[in-house]
């Protein structure tokens, strides 16, 4: 391990006094979350991942109703890009009000799991499911291939996979799951003053580093120590992709409950669409090794999957079913958290924190420099 | 993203004759063969491969091999796959920690009826 002289850092420049306040082991621990942005991967169970054509192809896809059975809307309905690939919505709008928040749609090239309860192991999957899926897109394989036929996109789409018409309906379907896919890895954040402070730590270039907030500094100490926000918010995208109880209720109502990633592993391990199926473009199947190998557990009840924090200022509401409307609210969650109502037989990790109003907004101000937006 | 690693593990007893590469882990029965793990550095919430060596003549019938945080009480999340190398040489693959902190490796080792668990603590950063 390196070590540094003096983690603390006092710069006098006129009346204005800048601090790194990091301990030694506080810097290590930042710089896990970088670098960033993340050098490209191109996903080998999609064969046109990082095609131009394909993520052109995508994106017009993307923002246009012929994905929906009845052309009521695109993906960008609920997928907004001006609104970071979300929306303000509590629970998205498809054709019914849905269960859970729309979680935003970048950073997610090379993840483990996709969506609230991980139903998908690759992204052509999670993009090919709201397709069909009744309370969505709502089409059929074959009413997809009939209106695809029937488009302006028809030509883009022959350029890239041939004729439309010796394709079977359900290649069809992949095909344009594949495709969306292909944009949808393009869909990155930009840098943050996050990252400028965690590079400039790596650098040993305490004068550019402690340009960072103190207030952030001081949240960014309570993250990494007694907030325990660590544990799940690690790596680059701030995420170990797993799924956890956040003592958020799921029931929908008297009588149902969502039932997370418990229902999210059913569905999956029942799927014609994983990594280890015949789906996949990849011969040697990577990445079909983690639906093979989890552990299923009936603590997996209501738990959901631990989504990134990069740009999290620009993506309220908060939690799977958005029921927390500001980050300030998600803050004040997890430091009154009642713990009655994690599962018994659950992790130990979340108690009530009892943070005072300054340390909740030290870890608001450095949840903010996750993103590139200013408060109002 | 690679982290440090530390073993924290105390081994007791003599050395015994093996090519094994890593740290010895630790069996609370006397007499225990020795096992040795051995690992590169462990990516945080990314699969990783271990490498175990048993040191003893008696063939090993079957290795078990699993991993908690006590702190947390949980372990976990994936059930990592051991293959068999020859020599008392086993390759463990599709371990996976997906969190900071103290977890303690723990392996179960099967002789002709007889089990013996060993265990080692590696702390993620």
């Amino acid at each position: 391990m390196r070590l540094w002289g003096p983690a603390v850092l006092v710069i006098l420049t006129g009346a204005v006094r800048a601090e790194v306040l990091l301990s030694e082991e506080e810097i290590q621990q930042t710089l896990s979350f970088g670098p960033w942005p993340p050098s490209f991967q191109s996903d080998p169970s999609n064969r046109i991942s990082n095609d131009a054509r394909a993520i052109a192809l995508g994106a017009a896809l993307f923002t246009d109703p012929v994905l929906s059975v009845d052309g009521a809307f695109s993906c960008a309905s609920c997928h907004d890009p001006k609104q970071a690939f979300t929306t303000s919505d509590t629970r998205a709008l498809g054709r019914v009000l849905l269960d859970r928040n729309t979680p935003s749609l970048r950073n997610l090239s090379g993840l483990r799991w996709y969506g609230w309860g991980g139903k998908s192991d690759s992204l052509w999957a999670a993009s090919l499911h709201p397709i069909i899926e009744e309370q969505e897109m709502a089409h059929n394989k074959e009413s997809l291939k009939s209106a695809l036929s029937e488009s302006s996109f028809i030509d883009d789409f022959e350029a890239i996979f041939g004729g439309i018409q010796s394709q079977d309906p359900e290649l069809v379907l992949v095909n344009t799951a594949k495709t969306l896919s292909a944009y949808l890895e393009t869909l990155v954040t930009e840098r943050t003053q996050f990252d400028d402070f965690r590079d400039a730590l790596e650098r040993r270039d305490l004068t550019e580093a402690a340009h960072y907030p103190e207030t952030a500094q001081r949240g960014l100490q309570l993250f990494l120590g007694r907030g325990n926000c660590v544990f799940c918010h690690n790596s680059p995208g701030f995420s170990n992709n797993e799924f956890h109880d956040a003592g958020v209720p799921y029931f929908l109502n008297e009588t149902e409950v969502d039932e997370g990633r418990f229902g999210g592993l059913n569905f999956l391990l029942s799927s014609a669409y994983t990594l280890g199926g015949d789906w996949s473009d990849d011969p040697d199947k990577r990445g079909a090794w983690a639906v093979r190998s989890v552990r299923r557990s009936h603590s997996d009840f209501g738990t959901f999957r631990t989504p990134s924090l990069r740009g999290v200022a620009e993506t309220a509401p908060y939690m799977h079913n958005g029921s927390l409307n500001d980050l300030d609210a998600v803050i004040r969650h997890y430091s009154e958290i009642d713990t009655e109502r994690l599962h018994t037989d659950g992790e130990a990790i979340l108690s009530e924190l009892n943070l005072s109003e300054q340390e909740i907004a030290d870890l608001v101000a450095f949840l903010e420099t996750l993103s590139n937006v200013t408060r109002p | 993203m690679i982290r440090c690693i530390f073993w924290l593990l105390a081994s007791s007893g003599a050395a015994v004759a093996c090519e094994a590469a890593g740290e010895r882990m630790n069996s609370e029965t006397q007499d225990a063969p020795a096992v040795y793990v051995a690992v590169d550095d462990i990516p945080l919430s990314q699969p990783f491969s271990i490498l175990v060596t048993v040191c003893n003549e008696a063939a090993v019938n079957e290795m078990r091999v699993d991993a908690i945080m006590p702190a947390h009480k949980h372990g976990l999340n994936y059930t990592p796959k051991v293959t068999a190398l020859g020599d008392g040489n086993f390759r463990v693959d599709e371990m996976l920690f997906h969190m900071p902190g103290l977890w303690v490796l723990q392996v179960d080792v099967d002789f002709r009826g007889r089990s013996l668990s060993y265990t080692s603590s590696i702390a993620l950063k």
